[in-house]
């Protein structure tokens, strides 16, 4: 195929601490990975792997990007600003009165993101240093109640007082949350309003961000959290994705830059709300796993992501993912919607001890993250982890870790495993290694069974999609007897979160919190004001989001909005988050629509039986997104090879250590195995940046979309 | 299990040890090595050469002299006596027993009334170090805070207890 019949048109960019992945697709859905450190300023590192990347169709930079047509980010910089404290320098103004609870935070920021078990130890509960030190932060009198019904006006006289403060101080960036703002944002915009012409007199240009111009939702903690974080990880942000956007179309580039956002949707970089982009890696595999099932059948999906340090999981039921509302990230209560994930402290590098006093096997919850275990002796690590135990079982190649470039050291780990587990169990350290394995399959299959028995599914109903780094190695041992109705491992599953990132639609979404309930004994005028006050809330997020196109050059006809709302039975804690049936709301009959599709939603994710309609139905938010169209990945299509695989796919056998014996596992080079191709295990499938493996007892076949599918026998 | 630097234990002693450090070391099953580091540390700190037995303040232990006697002794080598025995009978006390008193310590009107509960502060009578604060009732007695079972402790951390405990 020709490069004019076959142009590169997508590009994801996922920048880690360490590394800076590139990932991109051809019209004809081939893709190619680059990779670059990252410890160069970001648009070098994106344009050093983009370069590496292409080099594998011998295509240049400024050659592939004036084709393309869209390119995602996703990167881990506004995430370790928040963790490192390394924000710009933020002013908070809040009501009077309330001058410390930023600093208080809410009593779960001291042990979010523990394991269980610091989680119910009180001692190691710990709050981090607040985003806004108290000497940066100024209350201004006011009161707005819970009604929003103004009960003390704002006295501007010390807004003004507090603005001039802050900015002598040395703040380079004002943030106001005051009470109950939500209901009535006067206050808040009139506070915004003086603090931008005191900036103005004293000749600074410093941004000024109002919690109801961008997270008008109840509760102070995560309205505030979130609207700090906006100025102190964003706004640093703003600059650098302004600089890569530049430098792309200095390579002749004419995409627009989008960034991955915690909702499961794309922004624009210059979006008003960039502060959910903060965490945006585990997401793409999910939007990538939704993608691929409308495309090829699967409605009801199983998504698993081991990493390192975690094991992601989400469900996907009709095509469809849940969305949680208030997200937690960096140990921060937060107003963000996010794509509804759980994760375990427990990874492909955690850590392996012997608890003294049970005199088993313990794994974490610390892991060694980059510095991969004792196999690696330049990683400084002395404490044996997974990895070490794959290693030494032949589960992995110590040549090719990462794509060798690492040397690790075999007899380092069998040493470090001999004395730290294998002889205090009175075990060879073939089986100390093995029951690690075992014991993390087992933790995870726990947690991966419970995440779905919990909804009050069966695993029968789904399939399992397996992918990042350490997915495929760990896939045939957190699914075993669990039933699924299959197992699939794309195979580029290293890729899989980047190319995730780049299936997403480009699309905002903005929240309000609103306050509606009505009961079988409401009147016709309860309900007729119901259905006002929801579409009055629709019309001013609509705005919002069509603001945020216009930024991006959309006219507001190329623009698909879809209005939702969140719905509860009253007295309920939990709300769903619904699609609303209707595209606008003019009369008191439109209600019985929007409890319908609630009722039949909650049947859905739970059980008809379980419906209380008696109850009465709130609305507590009104959601608005809104979307353009992308160009999608396609995904990749090839003819059907035969059930063997090609001479030069293989690349001989190795020992491999299952169940109590050495086996010798065939191994294959990943990338050369063809569509029909079929393995029984033992076998290891070998990627640079993944591993498949098949134990005996298993099977697998790829197929014709590169997908490959785990088979017990 | 995890083992622990001297310096790490030298920061932990200090309130100087890093938060990650300091949490691990929370939140794993705690090493042999430990209490012996721990006293080694704390031995370093002192000009004194009686063995530090068990801590009961930051600048209080129980020691072993060198005639195997088992004392409560100050950071500054004073000498409270036998450690079966209150270590606050030997100590000079201020007692806060009014509110001009209180009002030291304390915003007006955030103490307590002093007829109710009162402050015993005790103090090395050589070196003036505040060991200890009370806060009963006036008429309460002395309170005896602590009486180790210095065998039972030593035998459970597995380490040889002193001759007369
Ligand atoms: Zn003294």
């Amino acid at each position: 195929m020709n490069q004019l019949s076959n142009p590169v048109e997508v590009m994801g960019i996922d920048a880690g601490g360490t590394m800076t992945d590139t990932f991109f697709v051809r019209a004809d859905g081939e893709f190619v990975v680059g990779k670059a450190q990252s410890n160069i300023n970001e648009s070098q590192a994106v344009l050093e792997s983009s370069t590496d990347a292409l080099a594998h169709w011998g295509r240049s930079v400024e050659d592939v990007f004036p084709e393309m047509v869209t390119c995602v980010f996703s990167g881990t910089a506004m995430l370790n600003r928040v963790v490192g404290r390394k924000g710009l320098r933020t002013g908070l103004i809040v009501s009077k009165g309330f001058e410390d609870f930023h600093r208080m935070g809410r009593a779960i920021q001291s042990y979010l993101g523990y394991a269980f078990e610091d989680r119910i130890h009180l001692n190691t509960h710990r709050y981090d240093q607040p985003l806004v030190e108290i000497k940066d932060t100024r209350g201004v009198t006011e009161r707005i109640d819970s009604q929003g019904n103004v009960v003390i006006p704002v006295r501007l006289h010390e807004a003004r007082e507090a603005a001039r403060e802050l900015i002598e101080q040395g703040c380079k960036a004002i943030v106001i949350s005051l009470l109950s703002s939500y209901l009535n944002g006067k206050h808040e915009r009139d506070v915004r309003d003086v603090c931008l012409e005191v900036a103005r007199e004293k000749g600074v240009d410093i941004p000024v961000f109002a919690s109801v111009d961008y997270y008008p939702v109840r509760k102070e903690s995560h309205r505030t959290n979130t609207t700090v974080l906006e100025a102190y990880a964003a706004e640093p942000s703003r600059a650098t994705l302004g600089t890569l956007s530049d430098s792309l179309k200095d390579c002749g580039a004419s995409f627009d830059l989008r960034v991955m956002a915690s909702h499961g949707g794309t922004i624009s970089w210059k979006a008003k709300e960039l502060a959910r982009s903060l965490v945006s890696g585990p997401i793409g595999g999910v939007i990538g796993a939704k993608f691929l099932g409308e495309r090829l059948g699967y409605e009801n999906i199983a998504c698993s992501d081991i990493g390192g340090t975690s094991f992601d999981m989400a469900l996907i039921t009709k095509n469809n993912f849940a969305m949680h509302q208030d997200g937690d990230m960096a140990r921060l209560v937060l107003s963000l919607p996010l794509v509804s994930m759980d994760t375990i402290g427990a990874g492909a590098g955690s850590f392996v001890r012997i608890d003294p006093y049970t005199n088993s096997i313990k794994l974490g919850p610390d892991s060694a993250g980059y510095r991969v275990g004792t196999c690696w002796p330049d990683g400084g690590v002395d404490t044996v982890s997974v990895t070490d135990c794959h290693i030494i079982l032949g589960y992995l190649n110590p040549d090719n870790f990462l794509g060798g470039i690492l040397n690790l050291d075999v007899e380092r780990a069998r040493q470090s495993i001999k004395t730290q587990i294998a002889d205090p169990l009175g075990l060879s350290v073939e089986d100390a290694a093995s029951g690690v394995i075992e014991l993390l399959d087992l933790s995870l299959r726990q947690h991966l069974r419970a995440m779905i028995t919990g909804k009050g599914y069966s695993p029968r109903d789904f399939v399992c999609f397996s992918y990042g780094g350490g997915g495929p190695v760990h896939a045939y041992g957190y699914t075993k007897g669990l039933g699924f109705k299959e197992t699939i491992v794309p195979a580029w599953a290293a890729g899989f979160s980047a190319f995730g990132c780049a299936t997403a639609d480009f699309e905002y979404r903005y929240d309000k919190s609103v306050d509606i309930g009505i009961t079988h004994e409401s009147g016709e005028a309860e309900v007729e004001a119901a259905v006002g006050t929801l579409q009055a809330a629709w019309n001013e997020l609509r705005e919002k989001v069509l603001e945020e196109f216009r930024i991006n050059g959309f006219t507001d006809d190329e623009v698909t909005l879809t209005p939702g709302y969140r719905m509860q039975y009253l007295g309920q804690l939990n709300d769903l988050e619904i699609d609303s049936p209707l595209a606008a709301l003019s009369s008191a009959d439109d209600w019985n629509e929007l409890v319908q599709a609630f009722d039949d939603t909650y049947a859905r994710v739970y059980a008809s039986a379980a419906r209380s309609p008696e109850l009465g139905f709130g609305i507590t938010g009104a959601i608005l997104r809104g979307s353009v169209e992308t160009k999608k990945p396609n995904i990749p299509e090839e003819p059907d090879a035969g059930p063997t695989p090609a001479p030069e796919a293989s690349l001989g056998s190795r020992p491999f250590y299952y169940e109590k014996k050495w086996v010798e596992a065939k191994l294959y080079k990943m990338e050369l195995l063809k569509p029909g191709n079929e393995i029984k295990g033992p076998a290891v499938i070998e990627s640079d940046a993944t591993t498949f493996v098949v134990p005996p007892g298993f099977e697998t076949f790829l197929d014709v979309n590169r997908l490959f599918h785990l088979i017990e026998r | 299990m995890t083992t622990y630097t001297k310096k790490q234990v030298t920061d932990l002693v200090k309130g100087e040890l890093d938060w990650d450090s300091l949490h691990q070391m929370l939140s794993m099953p705690k090493d042999k090595e430990r209490y012996g580091q721990y006293m080694e540390v704390l031995q370093e700190q002192v000009s004194w050469d009686d063995r530090i037995l068990l801590p009961l303040g930051p600048h209080l232990f129980i020691v072993e002299t060198g005639d195997n006697t088992l004392v409560t002794k100050c950071g500054c080598g004073h000498n409270f006596g036998d450690y079966r025995q209150n270590w606050k009978l030997n100590a000079l006390v201020y007692v806060r027993d009014n509110e001009t008193k209180m009002s030291e310590v304390y915003p007006k009107l955030m103490a307590p009334h002093t007829d109710w509960q009162v402050y015993r502060e005790y103090y090395c009578p050589t070196c003036g170090t505040m060991h200890d604060v009370e806060a009963p009732t006036p008429w309460y007695p002395v309170i005896h805070d602590f009486q180790p079972n210095l065998k039972a402790f030593f035998d459970w951390l597995d380490m040889p207890a002193p001759a007369n405990a």
